[in-house]
């Protein structure tokens, strides 16, 4: 749907992205995680057209961008930049209003499932920051957007009103099918959420695809919680693991270090155990780990 | 040209926030003041107070106007990017279908209708007292010192939207925006009169006259003294004797390049910046 080819950016001498490539697909879900600073939102304003790229080009279905289809794409596209404070003197309504002209559209009432009425009829001013990302967020949704591109979207803001806010927009994708580009340097955020990450460091892509596509490529062990029956620690070593690669002991847990491939050897050599231990459960490799995995 | 429904949203907006934000009002009742004051006590340090002829009015106020009209102007404009981006919001207007064109002219014409407010209002209704005691004659000069003010006011939005589009750094907008409101409202006629000096007078009344244009705070007075038709109570260098040339369609002709130039290039340096 929206292709980047190549994409490279400088800001006079600093080189903020470095040869960027990665296509985004109908309907998924792309988290572009890394540490402030590693491109994610000159990457954004590329994919906007806000920023032209030093090197490279974008795509949209296949054709290269030209002004013309720029402004095309951008009737298709919802944004929400990073910290907006918006316009204190007006209304959180008079804001939508002018921003659905601006994109040639009208606000309705499914705005109101997201602020309520009483609070779009104050001004902004008044406003805390989670009701402000929450305008934010509408804004973004004006038009019926294609592709919802997120930029930062819970920057900020409390726990709750994290929780709010993606319950929202989970809300949104169930009724339609919408690409949602969304960066972030909250890991735990991405994380069971995208269908894809897209790792940046540096100006650079690091990695890209599905969680657990990133932790295979990048062989890391998935880790299986055993609940010993007796919490003696000693006990782990009458447990022969074969196929783990570490063993430690964490408050009456045995954590074993499996690498994906050895998953059923372990599990099995486990059942022929399976007096010793109450529990076990697996896990995963976290998107932390990913990311920290990845140099 | 017709406002497109996206420009008439942004000047609808920026209306609004100087209505709410009182800065209409505030200009508003500050020029109604100045008026009265100038009208009524202007005499007063020559031990006389009440109202003037309308013509003396008119010439006291032009000098105050001269300085207070284009600092207003200039900051006025001077925003248009730097609190945008500000506010993040300008990404927004990028990230939208709103092309450059739609949006520069619908941030300039909400300013412009706010000053005219502003001016019209706060200077309409002194002039209207002042009619209903001088009778409709004066309402007529002092309305075409109102519009002239309004052309000085337009010039110098246009010459601070291109300085906020140009340098969208505020502390730097600001900085050359003082520069830019000294310059033009002292120094450019200190150096006139410092060319005058040199030359012992032998510029030449054509290029004299010439030099004035270039100056849209003396194309402001020179509009204003054509109006009263009183030049020789002027004090101040267009008091000086001018070419046969200068005229007010010839002036108004050179406030409309004054406004179109800067604001062209403004233009065309957004668009190049945002859109190309």
């Amino acid at each position: 749907m929206l292709a980047l080819e190549g994409i490279t950016k400088y800001y006079k001498e600093i080189k903020a992205v470095d040869g960027v490539s990665f296509t985004v697909r109908q309907g998924e879900f792309l988290g572009l995680v890394g540490p402030n600073g590693s491109g994610k939102s000159t990457l954004m304003r590329i994919m906007l057209g806000i920023a032209k790229p030093t090197a490279g080009q974008v795509l949209f279905n296949g054709q290269p961008l030209d002004e013309a289809t720029w402004r095309e794409l951008r009737r298709r596209i919802g944004y929400m930049p990073e910290r907006v404070s918006f316009y204190e003197n007006l209304t959180g309504m008079e804001t939508l209003r002018l921003f659905a002209k601006v994109k040639k559209s009208k606000v309705d009432k499914t705005v109101e499932r997201m602020l309520p009425r009483d609070v779009l009829e104050r001004k902004v001013g008044s406003y805390s920051k989670g009701m402000r990302q929450r305008l934010n967020l509408i804004q973004a949704l004006l038009a019926e957007p294609e592709i919802l591109i997120l930029d930062e979207p819970t920057s900020g803001l409390d726990p709750m009103a994290i929780a709010e806010f993606y319950r929202i927009l989970d809300e949104i994708r169930q009724e339609r099918l919408l690409t949602v580009i969304l960066s972030s340097h909250i890991l735990a955020e991405v994380e069971g959420r995208a269908d894809r990450v897209a790792i940046m460091k540096d100006g650079n892509l690091k990695a890209i695809g599905s969680l657990r596509s990133l932790y295979r490529q990048l062989e890391l062990p998935l880790k299986v919680f055993i609940t010993l029956k007796n919490k003696d620690p000693l006990l782990e070593q009458l447990l022969n693991l074969e196929g783990a690669t570490g063993l430690t002991y964490r408050n009456g847990y045995l954590i074993a270090d499996v690498p994906s491939g050895n998953k059923l050897k372990v599990l099995s050599s486990l059942m022929e155990q399976k007096e010793r231990f109450e529990d076990i459960s697996i896990t995963e490799p976290s998107l932390e780990e990913v990311f920290f995995g990845i140099n | 040209m017709a406002l497109t429904e996206a420009s008439r949203a942004i000047a609808w907006k920026e209306l609004l926030d100087k209505l709410r934000n009182r800065w209409v009002i505030i200009v508003g009742l500050t020029f109604m003041l100045f008026t009265l004051s100038i009208a009524y006590l202007g005499a007063a340090p020559a031990g006389l107070t009440g109202f003037r002829r309308i013509d003396i009015t008119v010439a006291s106020l032009t000098s105050l106007v001269t300085f207070f009209i284009p600092l207003m102007s200039l900051t006025l404009g001077g925003g248009i990017i730097a609190d945008e981006r500000e506010r993040g919001t300008l990404d927004i207007f990028l990230a939208s279908p709103v092309s450059a064109m739609e949006f520069i002219a619908g941030k300039f014409s909400g300013l412009l209708i706010s000053l005219a407010i502003a001016l019209v209002a706060g200077l309409g209704l002194a002039g209207g007292m002042l009619a209903m005691k001088s009778g409709m004659e004066t309402f007529w000069v002092f309305a075409r010192f109102v519009f002239n003010s309004l052309v000085l006011g337009i010039i110098f939005l246009s010459i601070s939207f291109f300085i906020s589009i140009a340098f969208y750094e505020r502390t730097k907008v600001i900085a050359l925006n003082v520069f830019l409101w000294l310059f033009y409202t002292i120094l450019y006629d200190l150096g006139l009169i410092g060319v005058v000096l040199l030359t012992k007078g032998e510029i030449g009344v054509n290029f004299f006259s010439a030099l004035l244009l270039l100056n849209p705070v003396d194309v402001y007075r020179l509009l204003n003294f054509i109006s009263i038709g009183e030049f020789k109570i002027i004090v101040g260098l267009a008091s000086v004797e001018f070419s046969g040339y200068i005229n007010t369609p010839l002036l108004l002709l050179t406030a409309l390049f004054w406004t179109l130039i800067p604001l062209g290039f403004g233009y065309l340096l957004f668009k190049k910046r945002y859109y190309e």
